[in-house]
């Protein structure tokens, strides 16, 4: 108990004296996850709308799909991503592994079904009247999608905060397609699971608390915004 | 009524699973002219109109919308274009009632000309204390009032109303009368469908009865008999810029 928490209080200690390694790899976990969220949220929002407002062959079947990859563990993405990046593999020669690149590709792999089904929830969530009054208004197709995706943007933003959270703290992909190098590639779940191996527990229960923090000012915001709950169409 | 046909649909059929809705409508829209279709619940009134607004697909028939035959998806996109649906409880987006105004415009238009359209579409629905409440707090004669706000600001050559003064007082059918007589006058083909005849009688000029998948009635009357039922206000003309 006494070792947990010296520990705790060092950890404190690091964050706010802004250890420059420790902060370094905040700042890359950041950076990579934020991106690869930016990169996978227009076209998994455009096909979680397709899948629920769209009538066509193999609709179901994508569905299902979609909704069996929400389990899809980490280091198969991983393991998949690292086979076709790695040298012999069949993009071998654009030197992707071990970069902030495949963490990237590796975290929208995971990240995309997670917007999809749960973006397709919340689509069929929304009333229908919302996408005809909008057509019947005389809004061109993309103009009554942003329009339903107004209607549903507390829905949607869940599904956002869902797949940031999902990405951001996932261990295998980053891991194998990352590397884990230092100042580079290493971000807080990989450096958890470094700093534990190793012993210094300091390192990371700090990056354990920035992990938790980020929940709950992602779950703050979303309150926020759904208490406010006014927005211009 | 000699006023030109503006949407003419022959031969719609439609079936839901094994059952058949609508068998060989045929069904004309002319403009200025308002068609009240009566009919017992499940007779297909909602289907027919959501057909003629382009929101439904009909199994057989054919559209003829002045441009010529054309595949369901371009009569679709016309139908969107020309037909104006409300919902029996037409929708309103999470917004103030001026922003859902103002969706009814085109974009492109500059503020000051948007402005001045949303003010004098709010004034025609006598809606300027509440332009800036929720419109989705609004009672279901004011809900009424915007859809009808947002069809005179858009003015769509026809208007289809479903059920539209269901659960309405006194009060509120007779300001949405007075908004639908003013429409009307704009030259707007407008169809409405209710259980109740008697409370479009003044306004339509004709009445059509949908049974068994087909329109077995028509009755036509003078509108003219009528025009003192209800009190008709000033129309106001938009888009002045």
């Amino acid at each position: 108990m006494e070792s947990l928490n010296s520990a705790t209080f060092d950890a404190i200690n690091l964050l706010l004296t802004g250890d420059k390694q420790l902060w370094g790899t905040i700042g890359i976990s950041f950076r990579v996850s934020t991106t690869a969220i930016l990169i996978a949220t227009p076209p998994s929002l455009l096909v979680a709308f397709l899948l629920a407002y769209g009538r066509f062959p193999g609709r179901r079947l994508l569905i299902s799909v979609f909704s069996t990859l929400l389990s899809l563990p980490a280091v198969v993405v991983g393991l998949t991503l690292y086979l076709v990046l790695s040298r012999q593999g069949p993009l071998g020669d654009w030197k992707l592994l071990f970069t902030q690149s495949a963490m990237v590709m590796g975290q929208i792999a995971l990240c995309m079904p997670i917007l999809v089904a749960m973006g397709h929830s919340a689509f069929q969530a929304a009333d229908r009247r919302a996408w005809e009054t909008a057509r019947t208004l005389g809004a061109s197709p993309p103009r009554a999608v942003l329009t339903v995706m107004h209607e549903v943007r507390f829905g949607l933003f869940a599904v956002l905060l869902a797949a940031y959270g999902r990405i951001i703290a996932e261990v295998g992909a980053s891991m194998m397609l990352g590397g884990n190098i230092l100042n580079y590639t290493r971000n807080i779940p990989t450096a958890i699971a470094l700093e534990t191996s190793k012993g210094a527990f300091a390192q990371g229960i700090a990056l354990g608390i920035v992990l938790l923090l980020l929940a709950f000012a992602l779950n703050g915001l979303l309150h926020y915004f759904q208490g406010k709950g006014r927005f211009a169409v | 009524m000699t006023s030109k046909i503006n949407i003419e649909f022959s031969s719609i059929s439609k079936r839901y699973r094994r059952r058949s809705i609508l068998d060989g409508v045929d069904f004309a829209l002319r403009d200025g002219q308002c068609s009240l279709l009566c009919g017992a619940n499940g007779a297909g009134k909602t289907t027919l109109l959501r057909i003629m607004a382009g929101l439904e697909k009909p199994d057989h028939g054919t559209m003829n919308t002045g441009l010529g035959e054309m595949k369901w998806r371009r009569c679709k996109r016309a139908l969107q274009q020309k037909v104006m649906y409300l919902h029996q409880h037409p929708y309103m987006f999470d917004a103030s009632v001026r922003q859902n105004i103002a969706y009814a415009l085109p974009p492109g238009s500059t503020p000051a000309i948007r402005n001045k359209c949303i003010d004098q579409a709010l004034e025609w629905a006598d809606l300027k204390a509440l332009a800036t409440v929720s419109a989705t707090n609004l009672s279901g004669g004011e809900t009424q009032r915007v859809a009808l706000a947002r069809a005179w600001l858009r003015t769509p050559s026809v208007l289809l109303l479903d059920e539209p003064m269901a659960n309405m007082d006194q009060e509120s059918r007779l300001r949405t009368h007075t908004l639908l007589w003013q429409l009307k006058d704009q030259g707007m083909a407008i169809v409405i469908t209710s259980h109740d005849a008697m409370q479009f009688h003044s306004l339509t000029d004709r009445q059509l009865l949908l049974k068994d998948g087909k329109i077995s009635t028509e009755s036509r009357h003078m509108r003219a008999e009528n025009v003192s039922t209800f009190p008709v206000g000033k129309t106001h003309r938009h888009h002045t810029a």
